[in-house]
């Protein structure tokens, strides 16, 4: 164990640490305005993927790495369109929606794949390449960790202060709090539920759609079927540790992508501990800062509870 | 020109969908028909667009699953597991709560009686089968009673407190196998399974065939338990009360915890049921791959079999169907196993969606005059 | 006076029932109309198309003499029309300021709270209410709620403003200071229409219109007509709710008491002091009234004597049997039935039938079950005998509950919980929402039992309570202000200690 604790390899940590929170935290963050509306999209898993998957097929078709963002962010829009119409139009349990969700993207993406591929050898693609910011990245320790990251990861922490800023700063993001807490309210006003409710699954799927595009595009260089292996659900955990609070989620993001990037490197450095330990952490944690946390949650009332009027 | 004659006689109306005041059987039937008529509409053209010949496929899909005895067989043995998982789905949300459990219970079923497997080898084959059932239900009722205790006494919400523990299981068991002490390594080759499990423990198997095993009678058994418990005796009647209203129920003298502890202990031994006949019935060693999924499935054919035995076992059969048919379909169209859970998803969100349909209707609302 | 607002020929359908039928109604500039009738007669209905939730199938609206649409509540505000639900509309998370501005911007994106603040300071100022817009909902008393819905419609500049049951959740003293900031209102131009079915405050309207079974049965000043005639209007019959009742007003020494409670504390889950210090005592044959505004107590007073809660300390004896820390099951056990306020929430299963709503909570019994297995015919037996004994109309005993008028629901229970209990009934609120006729029949039903049998019996009518009780202890703040004889008290000594006021001597009773 004490190989981990060498200079290099900490560097290595960390900087993996914040590469790995990359595309869980643009799922997170999106998903909080989601949730914070009142949709508990529990389909966070499959639009991951299937954002992925788009990513894939876009750059392996083009080359280029900026169509196979936006066909990411596309993937991310048609899967919040179905998750929307489930939801906020037909009304359908959000769980049990999510739930085939997940399995319909997960069916979808490898029978594509599978046909895509056809009998060839996998074509791969160029992914995102480490883009170093002119001199901060110089500074020892912290110039390699925080300022040698691919251009989306500037990206994901920006979009934090921004959904801040958005939630609680603007009228639609009181509007938006509202939707989760009371939806009635607006109703009464005459506000339009269920066109808000499409807004806010949009912006959370359109997030995670460009989170599942970076797992793809700024990690490897090719498509695994299990590629999401479950951050999508990680994002939803981060998002319950964090209590509906952005900065919060920002952090739960941060200590998860901390456990994850130990577990690589244990395993990778071939160290005598199970490393099932170190990925099991966000899980187990969560069940005991939710049994902790009780009476003073800030879960949004109705999230999870289907609008009538 | 007075004001009243700018207003014209006739009301205005407008369409609008609103609750029915009763169940019309028709309208849920039309609704379920529908349903499964667009599902299966929408995966046909899923295989149409993606070049493959769609009469072809599903034929061969057909066939696979019930074209012959060798395809019923196939058939009821990939149906066992889905059913059991498919009747603990029906338990719990009967009772309103709400575990996505089913996938972690499987493995701890399959973990606990591979553990028995080992306790209690040497004894004779009746009482060794027994014990390895029991170690399988046993333990796969302890982990739906932690979560069960997790709301109860922290109010942790059942649908986050099972997936994080799915996770944790599949970890655990991934720890076990892969490198651990239950792994199975052969000339330094490390595989993500244990050595076979011996002759001893298996599962008998039925009809003269090398497939289909006792854990289907397990799964009609269970069916016919289930329909019983909750229909016949007070435990269901409360079960059935819990699922509608527990407020009331807890007011008029039941135990709500109690309740919950012993729903979902009943759930996950029947899920942990469906990992015990999965590992000593058809694979005959613990390993992940066989067990993927079967727990997710579970919930999706509860509820398509609308949260009753006999549909379940229903819907059990045809995901049976549709799975062993998967294969016959890969060899005779070149389709990949993958349009299954594509299928399956498609039919689901088309059979939630006829769920709710079938509760409305359409009607016209007044408009006002003006 | 002009007319501000007005419905033409109104007719609203909901699937089955006629709500609004032909309804002609008139507000008049600075007025305070009230709409006045029974459970189920129209008004929020009525107020519900004026407000723009609904659309009329047939009639319309008109504002200052021209015809108008209103497609939604936003059409209506923006005509000027607030309204202020008898179920308030709140974000609990929220502030006060957060939940008046949330839906109010025109356009742009920007809060502008600042600006708001001191709209909403000053409005507070002008009609003299008591409030800090920062404080959360959460941390306020359900009267100040009310006041926040009121701001709502004022800071939209109402010029018509829609009261339903605004007092339900009020005390006599708040209510006063309602009508006294209702006059503040009047005198700045604004119109009032107030849904009520309380007489008292129908009388200090300027006009009211009576609604029966959707229809207006006429419209009247209430300086020119009696109470007796209003309520013949109200229910189309001449009534009495004069319920005969010999009080044999027994020796208290002499009655063996049923239910004793001593120094009985609750403190909830948010940690508020919901019952302070209650002691109280009833005695066999004995109907204990409880009066008091609901969320004073009275809620978690009923619940702990049934066992649905535990309250931290104190003792609660029945029939010499001590009781406190033992779960609901032992108190049906040992004969306590309860009729809870909130029928279908705590009382039934809705979805369940007739049959097997009567046997709920004897689920388990022996005399309904046979070996492991539910006896279906015994339970059968006993839900016949029990529907034709308390006349419940109901197709079969099959129907779901759900599908049963309020009364016939409230029968289901009132059935099983006299059936089932021998020593005390918890009565809470057991005629709120029924007609006039389920009520008189619900507190025969009651006062025929009497051999060994004690009734605690809440209710915000207070007239109900006068009749029936041989006492009547009041609730204030989760204390028990003061314990009454009816026959020397009147509404203004009760409405005192409802506001935690102390008794007069002529109507205290020493216990």
């Amino acid at each position: 164990m004490s190989e981990l604790f060498s200079e290099a390899i900490l560097i290595s940590i960390l900087a993996g640490t914040v590469r790995i929170m990359t595309p869980i935290l643009f799922a997170a963050i999106g998903e909080l305005v989601t949730q914070r509306a009142g949709i508990w999209n529990m389909g966070v898993e499959g639009t991951m993927l299937m954002g992925a998957f788009a990513a894939y097929i876009a750059a392996t078709m083009t080359g280029s790495v900026w169509l196979a963002v936006m066909a990411a962010m596309m993937a991310g829009v048609l899967m919040g369109l179905l998750t929307a119409f489930m939801t906020a139009t037909m009304r359908v349990d959000h769980f049990i929606s999510g739930l085939a969700i997940n399995l319909l993207a997960g069916g979808l993406t490898l029978f594509w794949f599978r046909i895509y591929i056809q009998g060839r050898a996998q074509p791969t693609f160029d992914g995102f390449d480490a883009v170093a910011i002119p001199g901060l990245s110089s500074i020892p320790w912290i110039g390699e960790i925080l300022f040698t990251q691919r251009l989306l990861t500037y990206v994901a922490f920006a979009m934090v202060p921004a959904i801040w800023f958005l939630l609680y700063r603007t009228r639609w993001g009181l509007e938006l709090r509202c939707l989760g807490e009371n939806p009635k309210a607006l109703d009464i006003k005459g506000i339009n539920i269920v066109r808000r409710q499409y807004g806010a699954v949009l912006i959370g799927s359109v997030m995670t759609g460009l989170g599942g595009g970076f797992l793809l595009l700024g990690f490897s260089d090719r498509f695994l079927a299990d590629i999401t292996a479950g951050r999508g659900w990680l994002a939803v955990v981060a998002i319950i540790a964090g209590n509906w609070m952005p900065r919060r989620v920002l952090l739960a993001v941060l200590v998860f992508a901390l456990l994850e990037s130990i577990a690589t490197h244990v395993q990778v450095l071939g160290l005598n501990v199970p490393h099932q330990i170190f990925l099991a952490m966000p899980y187990l944690a969560s069940i005991f800062i939710l049994a902790g946390l009780r009476h003073k949650t800030n879960q949004p009332v109705r999230l999870g509870i289907p609008y009538f009027r | 020109m007075s004001e009243t004659s700018a207003i014209s006689a006739r009301a205005r109306t407008r369409l609008t969908i609103e609750p029915r005041l009763n169940k019309n059987l028709r309208w849920t039937l039309t609704m379920y028909c529908a349903a499964t008529l667009i599902g299966t509409g929408l995966s046909a053209l899923l295989l149409w667009t993606s070049g493959a010949d769609v009469t072809r496929a599903f034929g061969a899909l057909l066939k696979g699953a019930f074209g012959s005895e060798k395809a019923w067989i196939a058939t009821l043995s990939k149906a066992t597991p889905l059913i059991l998982t498919g009747l603990a789905t029906v338990v719990a949300f009967r009772a309103q709560v709400w575990s996505i459990g089913q996938e972690g219970q499987v493995y701890a079923g399959a973990m606990g009686a591979y553990l028995g497997c080992l306790v209690f080898f040497g004894l004779p084959a009746g009482i060794y089968v027994s014990l390895i059932i029991l170690s399988g239900m046993i333990g796969a009722a302890l982990l739906g009673t932690a979560a069960a205790v997790l709301k109860v006494r922290y109010g942790v919400n059942e649908i986050i407190s099972t997936v994080m523990m799915n996770y944790l299981i599949v970890f655990l068991l991934s720890y076990l196998i892969g490198g651990g002490p239950w792994t199975e390594i052969s000339t330094s080759v490390v595989y993500q399974q244990t050595p076979q499990v011996p002759e001893t423990a298996r599962l008998q198997y039925l009809l003269g065939s090398n497939k289909l095993h006792l854990g289907f009678v397990f799964a009609l058994v269970a069916a016919a338990i289930c329909y019983v418990l909750l229909e016949k005796t007070p435990l269901g009647y409360e079960i059935r009360a819990m699922g509608h209203n527990p407020v009331a129920l807890s007011y008029r003298g039941t135990n709500i915890g109690r309740t919950m502890l012993l729903v979902m202990a009943i759930s996950g031994a029947i899920a942990g049921l469906a990992g015990v006949s999965e590992i000593f019935g058809t694979s005959h060693r613990l390993r992940a791959d066989t067990l993927y999924g079967l727990g997710y499935s579970g919930i999706i054919i509860g509820m398509i079999g609308g949260l009753r035995p006999l549909g379940t076992v229903i819907a059990g059969l045809v995901f049976g169907g549709l799975a062993s048919g998967s294969l016959y379909m890969k060899l005779l169209a070149q389709v990949p196993a993958a349009l299954i859970p594509a299928m399956e998803g498609i039919l689901l969100l088309t059979f939630l969606c006829a769920g709710v349909a079938s509760r409305y209707r359409l009607v016209r609302v007044g408009d006002g005059d003006v | 006076m002009s007319v501000i607002l007005k419905s033409v020929n109104l007719t609203k359908r909901f699937t089955g029932v006629i709500a609004n039928e032909d309804v002609n109604f008139e507000l008049r500039a600075g007025e305070v109309h009230c709409l006045f009738g029974e459970n189920g007669a129209g008004k929020s209905t009525l107020s519900s198309c004026l407000f723009g939730f609904y659309q009329p199938e047939e009639g319309h609206i008109e504002m200052d003499g021209k015809a108008v649409r209103f497609a939604s509540p936003r059409d209506a505000i923006a005509m000027g029309i607030g309204m202020v639900h008898q179920h308030f509309v709140l974000v609990e998370a929220f502030t006060v300021l957060e939940n008046i501005v949330v839906g109010t911007h025109e356009r742009g994106w920007k809060l502008g709270m600042a600006s708001a603040r001191s709209r909403v300071e000053g409005l507070c100022r002008e009609y003299g209410i008591d409030l800090d817009p920062d404080t959360s909902i959460r941390d306020l008393a359900v009267g100040q709620q009310q006041w926040v819905e009121i701001l709502k419609a004022l800071y939209l500049e109402a010029r018509v403003l829609i009261l339903d049951e605004p007092t339900a959740v009020l005390t006599p003293a708040e209510s006063a200071r309602l009508f006294r900031v209702m006059d503040h209102m009047r005198a700045r131009g604004l119109s009032i229409i107030l849904i009520s079915h309380k007489m008292s405050e129908v009388m200090q309207a300027d006009r009211v219109t009576v609604l029966r079974e959707g229809r207006v049965v006429g419209t009247v000043r209430p300086q020119d007509v009696t109470a007796e005639a209003l309520t013949r209007m109200m229910v189309g019959r001449n009534v009495e709710l004069r319920i005969a009742r010999d009080r044999k007003i027994q020796a208290r020494s002499s009655a063996a008491p049923v239910l004793v409670v001593e120094g009985v504390n609750y403190r909830d889950t948010q940690g508020k002091a919901a019952l302070v210090d209650i002691s109280l005592c009833i005695g066999e044959g004995e109907i204990l009234g409880l009066a008091g505004v609901s969320g004073n107590g009275q809620k978690e007073l009923f619940e702990a004597l049934s066992g649905v809660l535990t309250p931290q300390s104190g003792r609660i004896f029945l029939a010499g049997k001590e009781m406190r820390g033992l779960p609901s099951r032992h108190y049906m056990d040992s004969g306590v039935g309860l009729i809870p306020d909130d029928r279908f929430r705590e009382g039934l299963i809705p979805e369940f039938n007739i049959r097997e709503n009567m046997v709920l909570g004897w689920q388990r019994d022996q005399a309904y079950t046979r070996g492991p297995f539910l006896d279906q015919e015994k339970i059968g037996a006993m839900a016949d005998t029990l529907i034709e004994q308390f006349q419940i109309k109901t197709p079969s005993a099959s129907t779901p509950v759900n599908h049963l008028s309020g009364g016939n629901a409230q029968k289901v229970i009132l059935a099983r919980e006299l059936m089932h209990s021998s020593k005390l009934l918890l009565a809470n609120q057991p005629t709120r929402g029924l007609d006039l006729g389920v009520i008189e029949y619900v507190y025969r039903q009651i006062i025929a039992k009497r051999e060994g049998y004690a009734v605690l019996l809440a209710s915000e009518e207070l007239e109900d309570l006068l009749n029936l009780c041989d006492r009547i202890a009041v609730m204030a703040g989760g204390r028990i202000t003061g314990i009454v004889d009816p026959l020397h008290s009147s509404i203004e000594d009760i409405g005192l200690l409802m506001a935690g006021g102390t008794a007069t001597a002529a109507a205290r009773e020493a216990i």
